[in-house]
């Protein structure tokens, strides 16, 4: 009887070591992910107007924070804010990250979805949970000489009805949401409390993730000088170390070309660096697929 | 148009080997300034010179320094013409785009010194006239750092005014066999013209332009800085090599065709500009230690932007 429980505990315990070795592979986290928006609170702006995406994920589990979570490129559009919120609630986590945006140009601009990769707990496997794409028609300055007064009462009125189905269409999600935590859990047999989150050992590639998150998020002297040094670090060069010192330490292709843009975009006049960043960006992303 | 790397490969194709000391050479004709070359005998330092001058299609001149040299010998001077009756001037062997020193620490201080004025004014004075050197102007003066009985060292404060020196090192053993193999039937024609003395004046105004991030002005200034006070060294550099790193960092830039410089632009040109900038105190002897190890020591010992 006390071998029988024995060859189940040891099946158990391999069976277990077979689930867990993917994940501790990938590197992600396990999570129940119930929820991941993107919004503009305005979707129609003109050149030079301030309007905010938000972002808004919830997770089944009490987390610090939500580093996963990628946010679209911003592309040409002018950053003016970032800020991300973490709210625990009894059902879990709530993220909010709402980027504050000026538009500097006119068109139509598609934001990519936000997206987080993680194991998702329901299934086991790794999955990238994508928000919706979000769409923002940007005009031309208006010149206020040429548009009559009821031309501006319309367009007040629309800006107007946007918010409020802005608002209705939260509601009605947050509705949702609370209606989905409503039911109460199944009854266990055995309840046992949750595992802890194992500490997975941080890669160079991690690290120039995050990077690269930063910068894309503000691409700022601080977030380039992170970049670059991850990228250095990834190529396995030691701190200090100049460009030479990194190309020599790889031979990896696509490494390289991002260490050749980090270099451009770090120590490049002004006129090149919007170039040099977006390369530097595509470059690292590269290295990272 | 040429490209400065036009002028490499000209004196590539004349001397075998001593890359580094012909890329220092453009890049110091293209920062605008003056060169120290130390190195053994027969170690194309000579050569090297008159390739330089060939290839931007300049005036060369060589003047041997000695110890009964006169600053006149080097300037020139005003001779009076029986037939006219009056004086004229002659000019001296410093008025040529490249001027090479030979061996320079063997004429006295008084010579030394009309050779320094002439580098950093870029004018002579004759008699009571002042005359302009052509330009560009460039002075590649060498030292030998065997025979030193009977020479005069230059001091700290006029090493100071050359913007790079350049150790000529032996040659490889395959380089030393090309060298024989290449003039062993008489030294091969020089590779004339590859630029001309207009594109060198264009390169040095273009170079001015080159973009130095405000990190690698803070790089060159803490190599600088760390110079002083190191072991071993009794005198760290001034703040004129800060700007000599600086202008050849940005020669380097625009010699390998970039608008901007990096940080291996000044770390490749430090040593160059720091190793006679630096004078060490009685220890080093003691030790044994090369004074080039001190230097490569104090630019490893300094972090990259």
């Amino acid at each position: 009887m006390a071998r029988a429980r024995r060859k189940l505990a040891l099946a158990v315990a391999a069976a277990g070591l077979a689930l867990a070795a993917p994940a501790a592979a990938q590197g992600l986290r396990t999570l129940h992910v119930e929820a991941l928006a993107m919004h503009a609170d305005r979707t129609h702006v003109q050149v030079g107007q301030v309007f905010h995406l938000a972002i808004h994920a919830h997770v089944g589990e009490r987390v610090a924070a939500l580093d996963e979570l990628v946010v679209p490129n911003v592309g040409t559009m002018q950053l003016e804010g970032d800020e991300r919120r973490v709210t625990a609630s009894p059902s879990g986590t709530d993220v909010v990250e709402t980027l504050t945006l000026e538009a500097s140009a006119a068109g139509t601009y598609t934001f990519n979805a936000a997206y987080l990769d993680a194991i998702d707990a329901r299934t086991g496997k790794p999955t990238r949970f994508s928000a919706n794409p979000v769409r923002v028609v940007v005009d031309a300055p208006a010149l206020s000489y040429a548009i009559g007064p009821t031309l501006r009462r319309i367009a007040g009125e629309v800006v107007l009805a946007g918010a409020a189905v802005a608002v209705l269409v939260v509601a009605a999600f947050a509705l949702v949401l609370v209606r989905r935590r409503a039911p109460p859990p199944p009854p266990v047999a055995t309840p046992t409390p949750p595992p802890a989150p194992a500490a997975v050992a941080r890669t160079a590639r991690d690290e120039v993730e995050d990077a690269l998150r930063a910068y894309r998020s503000v691409p700022a002297n601080g977030s380039l000088v992170r970049l670059r040094g991850a990228l250095f670090a990834a190529a396995g060069a030691p701190p200090g170390a100049t460009l030479r010192d990194a190309l020599a330490a790889t031979r990896d292709d696509r490494l390289r070309a991002a260490l050749a843009a980090a270099e451009r975009t770090a120590f490049g006049p002004a006129y090149v660096r919007d170039a040099s960043s977006a390369e530097l960006i595509d470059a690292a992303q590269a290295w990272l697929r | 148009m040429s490209r400065p790397r036009d002028v490499v490969d000209a004196l590539q194709a004349t001397i075998v080997g001593q890359r580094e000391v012909v890329e220092a050479l453009v890049l110091t004709l293209i920062a605008g300034g003056h060169v120290l070359l130390e190195g053994a005998p027969g170690v194309a330092k000579t050569l090297a010179c008159r390739a330089l001058a060939a290839a931007v299609g300049g005036v060369f001149r060589r003047v041997q320094f000695t110890p009964d040299l006169l600053p006149s010998d080097i300037v020139g001077t005003r001779i009076f013409d029986q037939r006219s009756g009056e004086f004229t001037t002659v000019l001296g062997p410093l008025f040529a785009n490249v001027v090479l020193a030979d061996e320079i620490n063997r004429a006295p201080a008084k010579v030394q010194s009309a050779l320094l004025e002439g580098m950093q004014e870029r004018r002579a004075t004759i008699g009571l006239q002042t005359h302009d050197l052509p330009a560009p102007f460039l002075v590649l003066a060498t030292m030998n750092p065997y025979d030193a009985d009977g020479t005069y060292p230059l001091p700290l404060a006029q090493l100071d005014r050359f913007l790079a020196k350049v150790v000529v090192a032996y040659p490889s053993l395959d380089e030393e066999r090309a060298i024989v193999d290449r003039f062993g039937a008489g030294e091969p024609a020089l590779r004339a013209n590859a630029a001309t003395l207009d594109d060198v004046l264009r390169w040095q105004r273009d170079a001015h332009q080159v973009f130095v991030d405000a990190k690698l002005r803070d790089y060159a200034v803490d190599l600088v800085r760390a110079t002083r006070g190191a072991e071993l060294v009794a005198h760290g550099a001034s703040p004129r090599a800060a700007l000599a790193l600086v202008a050849l960092a940005r020669a380097r830039a625009y010699l390998e065709e970039r608008a901007y410089a990096v940080p291996d632009d000044v770390r490749d040109v430090a040593p160059a500009v720091l190793r006679h900038r630096i004078s060490y105190d009685e220890r080093i002897a003691i030790a044994g230690t090369d004074p080039e190890d001190v230097v490569r020591r104090i630019v490893a010992g300094v972090r990259a932007p």
